[in-house]
């Protein structure tokens, strides 16, 4: 009996103690359902989130939480040959979740694949105006000719998800992939696991199993993580997120900016734009109406990112002198009181009416003439994106772009090149620039990317930027995890530490 | 009662014919699904080859003969978002609202029909007061409010049952106690108003000069004759659940055809959102049917 006690007590003690803590099944509530899990799609959000680096893994790799830059992932090292093209060495003794051994076909068939046009694979448009041709060297060894050449293929690889040769062209549903987890069930509208592979080639993470869930309300996300149904909950409301031991906010490189058409007068005459970006007290929405720490923008990419500008400083709140800017133009026959109608999405962000609507008033106050006009998401994409309607009036977009890729190039081409899809413009010096930063390498680069940054702000003020917003995320205690600008597009469950 | 059933199913026939036509052409009319698929940044070409591949670039007439080619033999056609047939997608959820909506009439009916009746059994009293006073507030409530205020109590702070989602039997309770509370409160005082004139009737004076009890009266006598107004409300409230909950499915995480039918709509997913209005339309226009025969069974001047 004393025996028993005494093993019962034992059993009791080891289930409490450390040495079964630091590893186990976690459950995760995202906002919105993956309607895919097609590797080939991994580079939008709600679907990377949970398959990005989970199960299927990438060459190469962006460190975000360091200042590493490209890491090595499937590859193990790279370097440029003579003719500009790029030879990747390939990990050995990696195997995919059916089994198969991983090497260079298998690259090759997944950049083959995204190109193909049996599908529609969005990691294709990091691909755009170059031809690149994979060619297999060895089982080991490939290169990439890109045309013209690509000082940042490396980066862009970092996007192409490698699916095994056997994969089909068409669109699947069951993920195979080289990464640490694989999908062991999904029911669409309910949850989809993940688990552990023991034929993993790398560490072998904290985490046994992850269960994600999907909750469109916030608050419920927040009530889930509170009442520990989950364990992380990486986006809840600003207003939910008031326990200090569980909840944090992180820069979530997403910016708010108002992309204006400089093709119709008065938006064409660089006064008015100036004015608008004075008008707005950009100062006043923080801490109210957007989050306290979220920071005033004067690019369209967030701080992290390369050629980042520290010098750019943010437009000064000034009235009286948007004011007298716009009496300068209409003294010039510029007719500043044609009404501007200003174009918003709906739920684009958190109280974007609110903000839309002050911004508005704003704009009045100094003398504009501005329509508000709210339409949902297939209607936004009609003004944001080129072919724009013919006949238009003076327009503004007010849109929210998401750049946590380190890099400018992944937005300005399509922000500002006279050929950009979102691009309300042309200027031949910003081609040029972006032309020129795109094909340097190293501090050139940066250099370039933040000349860039300066001019389209303070010369040809392109836009009115607004905010790099943050985001709020919930993490249960039994974690050690914090978000970061990545958490948006990629959630990759080895970084979940269990305390 | 056949030739009846027949012009019924006609008459919804040719509405339904109606409602797929307008939406075919005015979903198409007002998005594009490729911009909508595609990230805003992809290339022209890139939006381009998806609307190929999917058979979008065709003249909306030859577009809209093969999807009917297409019905005719059975097939809704893919989800555009989700690379999986658009009816299965749209019957997983309909699945769930179905049950949703039935369990939640059953007892709706039941306790309204039992809370209504007694209320007119002593019109003004206090039983009848304090039950007009919840139903009016169930009435009028907004629901989402009232999904959040239960999550935060009966999850949060008590423990007692999971936030939202399904899995469990308990998963079930929350949203539906906060679907209950609507149709309730509107079919409590409609009972009531129907049973109020019904005992006020000559045969209900006469039973009880016989001698007959209160409970058979309420129940035997005046409810069956106060149905009729009932059974119509019902029905209207079970057609507004069969279109699905969307609040209470969003909130609760509960996989229904209502937010499924949103979203779609939202992204231009044309299959599925044609699909799950064909799929809601007959379960519709099925239960108007039942409707009707309940009619035709109470009221043998309809039998007739």
């Amino acid at each position: 009996m004393k025996k028993m006690l005494v093993l019962g007590a034992l059993m009791l003690g080891s289930a409490l103690s450390p040495a079964f803590a630091g590893s186990g099944p976690i459950k995760i509530v995202l906002a919105e359902e993956a309607d895919l899990l097609e590797p080939c799609m991994a580079t939008r959000s709600n679907i990377g989130r949970i398959i990005m680096q989970n199960v299927s893994e990438t060459l190469t790799e962006l460190d975000v939480r360091g200042d590493k830059g490209v890491m090595p992932r499937l590859a193990e090292k790279w370097e440029q040959n003579a003719d500009g093209s790029w030879r990747f060495t390939l990990r050995q003794g990696v195997k995919f979740s059916d089994g198969t051994t991983f090497d260079a076909k298998d690259v090759k068939h997944s950049f083959d694949r995204i190109m193909s046009d049996k599908n529609a694979c969005e990691s294709r448009r990091y691909f755009g105006g170059m031809t690149v041709t994979p060619t297999v060297v060895d089982d080991y060894t490939i290169d990439f000719k890109a045309d013209p050449v690509q000082p940042i293929l490396p980066l862009l690889l970092s996007l192409v998800t490698i699916v095994p040769e056997e994969t089909p062209l068409e669109f699947v549903r069951e993920p195979v992939g080289t990464g640490p987890y694989k999908l062991t069930n999904w029911t669409p509208g309910q949850q989809i696991v993940l688990s552990a592979r023991d034929d993993y080639w790398g560490d072998k993470p904290e985490v046994t199993e992850a269960t994600y869930l999907f909750r469109a309300d916030p608050s419920v996300r927040a009530a889930m993580v509170q009442a520990g149904e989950v364990d992380l909950s990486p986006s809840i409301s600003q207003l939910d997120a008031t326990n200090l031991n569980t909840d944090f906010s992180y820069l979530d490189s997403e910016t708010v900016y108002l992309r204006i058409d400089h093709n119709i007068a008065p938006l064409n005459d660089v006064r008015v734009r100036r004015a608008l970006n004075i008008a707005i007290d950009r100062e006043a929405f923080l801490g109210t109406l957007v989050p306290e720490s979220a920071l005033l923008a004067t690019a369209i990419v967030p701080p992290p990112t390369l050629g980042w500008n520290p010098d750019v400083k943010v437009f000064p709140y000034d009235p009286e002198g948007a004011k007298k800017l716009l009496e300068e133009a209409k003294a010039d026959g510029v007719k500043v009181d044609t009404p501007i109608t200003i174009i918003a999405r709906s739920a684009n962000f958190p109280n974007v009416t609110e903000i839309m609507e002050a911004i508005q008033a704003q704009l009045q106050e100094v003398g504009f003439t501005i329509d508000l006009k709210f339409v949902e998401v297939a209607e936004h994409e009609q003004y944001y994106s080129k072919p724009f309607k013919e006949g238009r009036g003076p327009q503004i977009v007010a849109a929210m772009h998401d750049n946590s890729k380190g890099d400018p190039s992944f937005s300005m081409f399509f922000k500002y090149a006279t050929d950009g899809t979102q691009s309300g413009f042309s200027d031949p010096k910003v081609d040029d620039l972006i032309k020129r930063a795109s094909a340097a390498v190293g501090e050139e680069r940066a250099k370039l990317w933040s000349e860039l940054i300066a001019y389209l702000h303070d010369d040809v003020v392109a836009d009115v930027l607004l905010f790099h917003m943050v985001g709020f995320s919930r993490v249960s205690e039994r974690l050690d995890f914090k978000p970061t600008m990545a958490t948006n597009g990629t959630l990759q469950l080895s970084e979940i530490k269990i305390k | 009662m056949l030739s009846f059933i027949r012009k019924r199913a006609v008459a919804s026939l040719i509405s339904l014919v109606g409602l797929i036509v307008m939406v075919f052409f005015l979903s198409r009319l007002t998005g594009d699904p490729a911009a909508l698929f595609l990230p805003v940044e992809a290339s022209a070409e890139m939006k381009d080859q998806f609307r190929e591949l999917h058979g979008l670039n065709d003249p909306l007439l030859v577009q809209f003969g093969r999807y009917v080619g297409d019905v005719l033999t059975g097939d809704l056609g893919e989800s555009l978002r989700k690379a999986r047939p658009a009816l299965d997608v749209v019957l997983e959820a309909f699945v769930w609202t179905l049950w949703l909506a039935i369990i939640t009439m059953t007892l709706v009916t039941g306790a309204a029909i039992v809370v209504g009746s007694l209320a007119a059994f002593r019109a003004g009293g206090f039983f009848d007061r304090l039950s007009s006073i919840i139903s009016l507030l169930g009435a009028s409530v907004p629901d989402f409010w009232i999904a959040i205020v239960a999550i935060v109590v009966f999850s949060v702070n008590l423990g007692w049952l999971p936030t939202s989602g399904t899995g469990s039997l308990l998963h079930w309770i929350l949203p539906i106690c906060v679907l209950f509370i609507r149709p309730f409160g509107i079919i409590v005082q409609v009972v009531r108003g129907s049973m109020i004139g019904a005992l006020s009737s000559a045969y209900v004076k006469t039973a009880r000069a016989k001698g007959v009890r209160s409970g058979p009266i309420i129940f035997v006598h005046a409810l069956r004759n106060a149905m009729l107004p009932v059974i119509t409300v019902i029905g209207d409230q079970a057609a507004s659940l069969l279109n699905g909950a969307v609040i209470v499915e969003t909130i609760f995480g509960f996989p229904g055809v209502g937010k499924l039918m949103i979203d779609s709509i939202l992204q231009r997913d044309f299959n599925v959102v044609l699909a799950a209005i064909l799929v809601t339309a007959l379960a519709i226009f099925l239960m108007n049917l039942l409707i009707d025969l309940a009619y035709a069974l109470l009221d043998p001047r309809i039998r007739h």
